[in-house]
């Protein structure tokens, strides 16, 4: 386990400012106003990125690598594991969906009939839009919700919001990217690589 | 008793390679072998010393390169691949876990993407602009369109009004005919919806 290089925090505040407003300061901000006040932190663990409380890193340092299996909340997970300085490339994680909701820029309400479609895997069609926050652009970060207000999960716009106007029902609107469904589909893999 | 069996092996190879006449000394030389070691020992300081003066003094004399400007290192020892650090080369990580630099870099972050989206936001209002005037001209040329049609229309209709009631006898005009000769009008009438 080991804290992220500056180029490391980057393409993860990058990745996660898609989706997150100004708010997002708020997720590194000590917890109060006292000079050795618990804060959060990212720390790197095998092929994976944790959101987690300093104190607990610290005690977690403990543990050896091989024996620690999770930590505070994993937020993303790299394609090629060992190789994230070089390529970059990762995905965020279903995991991180509670952090994405609190401080998400852009929001997509489904309808009752396109929650399992989209829990399934499947892309939002029109036809399944609820709701939609205005002045979104195109290819833009955004979380799923169901009408109800409750996360299901979090994708990327396939058009803007004036486009999708003029969308027929069945256009997709937003490409997924992790859905709550996960959770079930990919149990074996999702807290051990 | 096996010791010594091995070493005489070994020397026969050797001797095999080096040749006949030196195998003789050789033979000689693994039954005594403190004595071979004595010999070897001086032999190679004085070559080395010999080699060495020479060499000094030849770099004495041309005094071009110091041995730091060269880069060898000053004591002549061994030193094992891991301790030497390369040159130019960072030495490690550079990790950021204070909340200072985590937030100037958050804050340089969303700054990026803040622009990124205002400008992806006045992109798309732009060709939205674009998209609406294109369509209110391609409106406004149908309108033309339409409106230049039945301007023809009705020059056509008065035409034939005219023909009607001025001339009944003229001969000229191939249309003018077909529309006067009442049972073939019909005819006349259906040429002229296709070419319009």
């Amino acid at each position: 386990m080991r804290q992220l290089t500056e180029q490391e925090t980057k393409t993860l505040f990058e990745k996660l400012a898609n989706y997150t407003g100004s708010s997002l300061k708020n997720l590194i901000a000590p917890l109060d106003d006292s000079p050795d006040a618990d804060r959060y932190v990212f720390r790197l663990n095998r092929d994976r990125v944790y959101y987690v409380l300093l104190s607990v890193a610290n005690l977690a340092t403990s543990i050896s690598r091989d024996n620690l299996g999770s930590l505070g909340i994993c937020l993303e997970i790299f394609a090629s594991p060992g190789k994230f300085s070089k390529t970059g490339k990762f995905r965020l994680h279903i995991t991180a969906l509670p952090i994405l909701a609190e401080h998400a820029r852009y929001k997509l309400w489904i309808k009752p009939n396109g929650e399992m479609p989209f829990l399934y895997g499947g892309n939002v069609v029109k036809a399944h839009v609820g709701r939609w926050s205005d002045d979104c652009p195109s290819h833009q970060g955004i979380v799923v919700y169901n009408m109800s207000d409750t996360p299901l999960g979090f994708g990327v716009t396939a058009r803007s919001t004036a486009e999708a106007r003029r969308l027929d029902p069945t256009g997709i609107v937003c490409f997924r990217q992790a859905d709550c469904g996960e959770y079930l589909r990919d149990e074996d893999t999702l807290f051990a690589s | 008793m096996a010791p010594s069996r091995t070493r005489t092996i070994k020397n026969k190879h050797a001797t095999n390679k080096s040749g006949i006449s030196s195998s003789k000394s050789s033979k000689g030389g693994p039954s005594d072998g403190i004595v071979k070691s004595k010999r070897k020992g001086p032999v190679l300081s004085k070559q080395v010393k010999g080699k060495n003066i020479p060499d000094l003094l030849k770099k004495k004399k041309k005094k071009v390169y110091t041995e730091k400007e060269l880069g060898i290192p000053e004591l002549n020892m061994i030193t094992p691949v891991g301790v030497t650090k390369p040159k130019g080369k960072k030495k490690g990580k550079v990790f950021v876990d204070d909340k200072e630099s985590m937030t100037t870099i958050l804050a340089m972050v969303q700054a990026d993407k803040e622009g990124e989206i205002e400008s992806k936001m006045i992109k798309a209002r732009q060709m939205e602009e674009i998209r609406e005037a294109r369509r209110i001209e391609a409106e406004k040329k149908e309108e033309e369109k339409k409106a230049k049609l039945d301007e023809t229309k009705e020059s056509l209709r008065r035409k034939r009004k005219r023909t009607k009631h001025s001339s009944e006898n003229d001969d000229g005009d191939g249309i003018k005919e077909v529309a006067s000769a009442g049972t073939k009008a019909t005819k006349a009438k259906k040429k002229r919806v296709s070419f319009a």
